[in-house]
């Protein structure tokens, strides 16, 4: 004797949304995309690669040529810097303490990339004493947020694991991987304000082998202030 | 209301002989009341205040006395005390509450408020969920009433039993009906009150049992009299305190069949106003169909509904993901080209290499030719100048 299903029963799965139909048809549609954007991520890489050999290269011609013609080469200045807040948030003053709240640099090791343009280099200015920064290159880049980077998904913190993470939310900027982002990132590209509010500020480790002084500037010897290239090496110690 | 179109019957029975419906009456419309435990609650803990005399304590208890404070200085509390001497009394401290003797703290007055208004509306709004209450056999029974062996519930009964004017023909009708169980269960449990109250009047303590709801007196008043923990009360005049006793809904009712069918006009349903309570209508619910799960899995709001969300993470288990610097599929995942990459830098560094082996090679080809060339020189030209062969040696390593 069958047993017998009660009407709403049956109803509530007919109408039932998650029913094993959709449920495949769902998982078939991601699946589908999730190769796309995986097929993609490859070719971008690829170009990418070259992209950054050659401007390399380009640098360092520039340089010969102008040595050989007995000139200057003036290289562009730098576009993007990356900050790290290296006081704690105990006696700052309210105009640094703002600027460091609007820059998402709310705690100590936290770090954040910014753009370099006539408004945040004045911002910089008044923060100096509490951060240190610097010209990240493209492996300090890639290192932050490959190991380090979380997103802001939903006003939640998330680490990013997987290239689907980030096609959902910058997809519409045509970031669709982590070489993409790395790239807008490193390149300040167009969207390199959306590419940077994606990311979550980034949560340092204590330098390995310590500061030297903090209560200095890195010019005399301590550790705070503009620091050009060595932010790379610094990062490797906090990454 | 649909009761309104659709009311359910209640049989009228008999007061002896047998148990058997002799008529139908329509249930008035007031047991479909809204039964609301809350408003009853509220109705009741305010009138039963109405019932109370006033007391207090005597205006001049324990201000009988010209005490005065004896001041600092005297290694005692500042408190009044009693004047003169030759007594015990003398030196005691008095008029405090905290005193031996003094007056009490705020002396209770006989204008406290005593008596509650409630609003008529209310008070009648609780009547009527008495009397739906009484037709519910779970509430009767909760309440505590023994109704396992009655016929129906609510009870009807023949108005011949009016015209009862002996007790004992009132018991007779009980035991007849399956009532007399209620009444028994009072008699059991008759004790001698717990408290002062016993010595004040109100020694023994009863039960509720049933209560005659009737029409016309003709008798029955007198006849229920005497029987422990049953009351009688006229159709017209039914009290709350009664109908729910300790603002506790259920008690359990025995209505003669003209006092059923008054209630009709008493207390007039959701169409129709009250005949006797002007502008009253029966209170209306606050839902008319109180099956919550039906609705909700009815069709009408199935289909308006919004897909279910995603089960959020937010405080489930957070995801861990290993160093993609140090686990390649976490790598792969997030950069399908990195192995490729490593690749061509692997590529590239032993092409390099092997340029760099190259130009070494060369150069200590060069460097060991140089050396014998060099040492052949030395074999021949022995006596050449020192300076000479000095800078032919600096020439070649140029």
């Amino acid at each position: 004797m069958s047993k017998q299903v009660p009407e709403t029963i049956k109803k509530q799965v007919k109408r039932s949304f998650n029913s094993k139909e959709v449920k495949k048809e769902k998982n078939e549609k991601r699946m589908k995309l999730l190769k796309e954007i995986q097929t993609k991520a490859f070719k971008r890489a690829e170009k990418y690669e070259k992209e950054y050999l050659e401007q390399e290269q380009k640098l360092v011609e520039l340089k010969q040529k102008a040595l050989k013609e007995g000139s200057f080469y003036r290289e562009p200045e730098p576009k993007l810097a990356f900050i790290i807040r290296i006081r704690g948030i105990v006696g700052v003053p309210p105009k640094p303490r703002k600027i460091l709240q609007l820059l998402r640099l709310r705690r100590i090791y936290s770090g954040v990339f910014i753009r370099l343009n006539k408004s945040s280099l004045r911002m910089l200015h008044f923060i100096d004493p509490y951060v240190t920064w610097g010209y990240p290159d493209v492996e300090t880049v890639r290192a932050l947020i490959y190991k380090r980077g979380h997103a802001r998904v939903n006003h939640q913190r998330k680490i990013i694991d997987s290239n689907e993470m980030i096609y959902d939310k910058l997809q519409k900027y045509d970031i669709v991987c982590m070489e993409d982002l790395v790239h807008e990132i490193f390149t300040v590209g167009k969207n390199f304000k959306h590419a940077n509010s994606f990311l979550w500020a980034f949560k340092l480790k204590p330098p390995v082998g310590g500061f030297s002084t903090v209560k200095k500037s890195f010019v005399n010897k301590g550790e705070h202030g503009n620091r050009e290239q060595y932010i790379n090496t610094l990062v490797k110690k906090m990454i | 209301m649909t009761t309104q179109q659709l009311r359910p019957i209640v049989s009228v029975f008999p007061i002896k002989g047998k148990v058997k419906t002799i008529k139908q009456v329509p249930l008035p419309s007031v047991f479909s009341a809204p039964i609301r435990p809350d408003v009853v609650r509220f109705v009741h803990t305010n009138m039963a205040k109405n019932n109370r005399q006033a007391h207090a304590v005597s205006t001049t208890a324990g201000e009988q006395t010209s005490a005065t404070s004896w001041g600092t200085g005297r290694a005692v509390a500042r408190i009044p005390r009693v004047k003169g001497s030759g007594t015990g009394r003398s030196g005691q401290a008095a008029f405090g509450n905290m005193c031996r003797g003094g007056r009490m703290y705020a002396p209770k007055k006989v204008w406290r408020k005593w008596h509650r208004k409630i609003n008529t509306n209310q008070k009648r709004y609780a009547v009527c969920s008495a009397i739906a209450a009484t037709a519910v056999t779970p509430l009767v029974m909760s309440r505590g009433h023994r109704v396992n062996k009655l016929p129906e519930l609510p009870l009807v009964v023949s108005d011949q039993l009016q015209s009862l004017t002996k007790t004992r023909q009132a018991v007779k009708f009980l035991k007849f009906i399956g009532a007399y169980r209620d009444v028994e269960k009072v008699i059991r449990t008759k004790k001698t009150r717990v408290g002062q109250g016993k010595y004040r009047n109100r020694r023994h303590v009863l039960r509720k049992g049933p209560m005659v709801v009737y029409a016309r007196n003709l008798g029955i008043k007198k006849a229920f009299r005497n029987i422990p923990g049953v009351e009688t009360a006229s159709v017209y005049t039914l009290n709350l305190l009664k109908l729910a006793p300790g603002s506790q809904m259920g008690r359990f009712i025995i209505w003669t069949e003209s006092a059923f069918k008054l209630l009709e006009d008493i207390y007039g349903s959701w169409e129709k106003p009250s005949k006797f309570k002007s502008g009253f209508y029966l209170p209306r619910p606050v839902m008319v169909n109180t099956d919550v799960e039906r609705i909700i899995k009815s069709d009408q709001v199935q289909t308006v509904l919004r897909n279910r969300r995603p089960r959020s993470r937010k405080y489930g288990k957070k995801i861990q993901r290993a160093d993609p610097y140090e686990d390649m599929s976490v790598m792969l995942k997030l950069n399908p080209y990195y192995k490729t990459k490593l690749q061509k830098q692997k590529e590239l560094e032993e092409k390099n290499k092997e340029e760099r082996k190259e130009i070494v090679d060369k150069s200590r080809k060069e460097y060991e030719d140089w050396l014998y060339f060099s040492e052949e020189e030395e074999e021949e030209e022995e006596e050449g100048s020192d300076e000479d062969r000095e800078i032919e040696v600096l020439s070649d390593e140029n």
